[in-house]
């Protein structure tokens, strides 16, 4: 199972934990329709797209309301550290809520208890917590941007608001000294993808891949277009591919679909998404050998 | 696309923190306190008091009966005012401007909002991470910049707050583009 977690901006949203299907271009959690817009909702329409490409097991969504107050947050923290060790999931995805290290902590240590330990995914805030938690090599893939990587490469930083001034004035092109200060601090993933002008795939400190093709600079304008990152990377390791396999691919397919969507700063984040399909259809087999046939997914990674 | 400027506030040094539960009591403290004309900054509490998203406010601890004061009449609740740690940081005060030819995107921090050149209608905003972001996202879009409600007042973390700078600044570049 790949298990997603995250808040939405709506309070009347209860913890609800199902499966989630898409509709008409909107989410379906237990009945209820959540938009595909700018954070958890961006980040489960890519994962979905995948899924439903490959024709793969739908993904189950732990989701809660939170406009920023934490009441929602910490009801998914809880719950996952009650439960993730039943649900036992293959990969678990962990994307916006209020950060908290507290809670980061005793979740990765719920996490230590699985028989089988899951791919464990952050983005967003979720990469924060784990990373001023000290927990960040707990973690197998981290999608941050060049100014989270400037965060991550901080040794005091807690949160992207309070990285240094000089490591904020650094532009993607610096991102192999910060990838180096950050595994040297012990505050990365064992694998990061660096989304920018140019895409780094890292694994364990060492830049195997970089991505700049197509360039489509307006991406950075969109919001929503990290997150579908971080759901396209998770989907691709629950499809059976290697990690940095899957980073390559999913930078590849996020810019592709912004291409074809011919996006401007001004499209939202539903248009990229909407993109996918095609994209997969024409590229996918080529890139990875994920090749599907007919009605049955298959790949040979 | 091109770079278009960078800006940096003026600094104030204090001498004591007060410490809040959550970060939307410290923004209403800041409020609070530069009506009343004290010399504030917004801080990261000392780390052993730190959550993972979390603000201080740095004063001049001479002024701490007066400020004691004000949060009583104004109903500002705070944790403690102790003095400042060597080791607490400072808020990011550098924003970046990027020009996309019809749009402008401003970059605070993690935070970027993005408005268009003719109508001064905000058209995206993106980065962050915290859960009042993607609330946020859908109460300024499609908003006049001069519009938008404040992520400062209706928001709560520091996404939120970095939010607020770079709307901040596009109000400044939206402005001085009409004038010219």
């Amino acid at each position: 199972m790949m298990l997603l977690a995250g808040t939405f901006p709506d309070s009347d949203l209860p913890l609800t934990v199902a499966e989630v299907r898409v509709q008409d271009g909107s989410l379906v959690i237990d009945g209820r329709l959540l938009p595909c817009m700018q954070g958890t909702g961006a980040m489960m329409g890519a994962a979905l797209a995948v899924t439903e490409y490959l024709k793969l097991d739908p993904p189950h969504a732990i989701v809660a309301g939170d406009i920023g107050q934490g009441k929602g947050s910490r009801a998914i923290y809880e719950y996952l550290i009650q439960n993730v060790k039943t649900l036992a999931p293959e990969v678990l995805v962990l994307h916006y809520w209020l950060p908290d290290m507290e809670l980061t902590r005793r979740l990765c240590q719920a996490v230590d208890q699985c028989e089988t330990r899951p791919v464990m995914v952050a983005d967003a805030a979720s990469m924060y917590s784990a990373k001023a938690a000290g927990m960040a090599p707990s973690f197998d893939i981290f999608t941050p941007d060049a100014t989270e990587m400037a965060f991550l490469a901080d040794p005091d930083a807690t949160h992207p608001a309070y990285i240094a001034r000089h490591l904020f004035d650094t532009d993607i092109t610096q991102t192999p000294g910060l990838v180096e200060t950050a595994y040297a601090n012990r505050s990365a993933a064992k694998l990061l993808l660096v989304k920018g002008a140019i895409d780094y795939v890292v694994r364990n400190g060492e830049i195997v891949a970089t991505i700049d093709d197509p360039d489509v600079p307006v991406l950075e304008a969109i919001g929503g277009t990290g997150d579908t990152i971080t759901g396209l990377v998770s989907a691709f390791v629950y499809a059976g591919l290697e990690p940095h396999h899957a980073a390559i691919i999913a930078a590849r397919a996020n810019r592709m679909a912004g291409q074809f969507a011919a996006a401007t700063p001004a499209h939202k984040i539903g248009h990229v998404i909407d993109q996918f399909p095609a994209v997969f259809g024409q590229y996918l087999c080529q890139w990875s050998g994920v090749c599907c046939t007919g009605t049955e997914g298959e790949h040979d990674d | 696309m091109g770079l278009l400027r960078q800006k940096k506030q003026p600094a104030f040094k204090g001498s004591g923190l007060v410490i809040f539960a959550d970060v939307q009591e410290a923004l209403k403290a800041e409020k609070v306190l530069r009506e009343g004309d004290y010399g504030v900054k917004l801080v990261a509490p000392p780390p052993a008091l730190r959550k993972g998203c979390d603000l201080a406010i740095e004063m001049n601890l001479v002024e701490q009966f007066g400020i004691e004061r004000l949060f009583r009449e104004k109903d500002v609740a705070y944790i403690d005012i102790v003095p400042v740690d060597a080791a607490s940081s400072v808020l990011l005060d550098v924003v970046k401007a990027t020009d996309y030819g019809q749009w402008v995107m401003v970059k605070a921090a993690n935070m970027k909002v993005v408005y268009d050149k003719a109508t001064g209608v905000i058209v995206n905003t993106s980065g962050g991470g915290c859960p009042d972001i993607p609330y946020l996202h859908a109460q300024l879009v499609d908003k006049r910049l001069s519009e938008a409600p404040s992520p400062k007042e209706i928001g709560y973390t520091l996404c939120a707050l970095m939010l607020h700078r770079a709307l901040e600044e596009c109000l400044l570049l939206w402005h001085r583009g009409e004038q010219s």
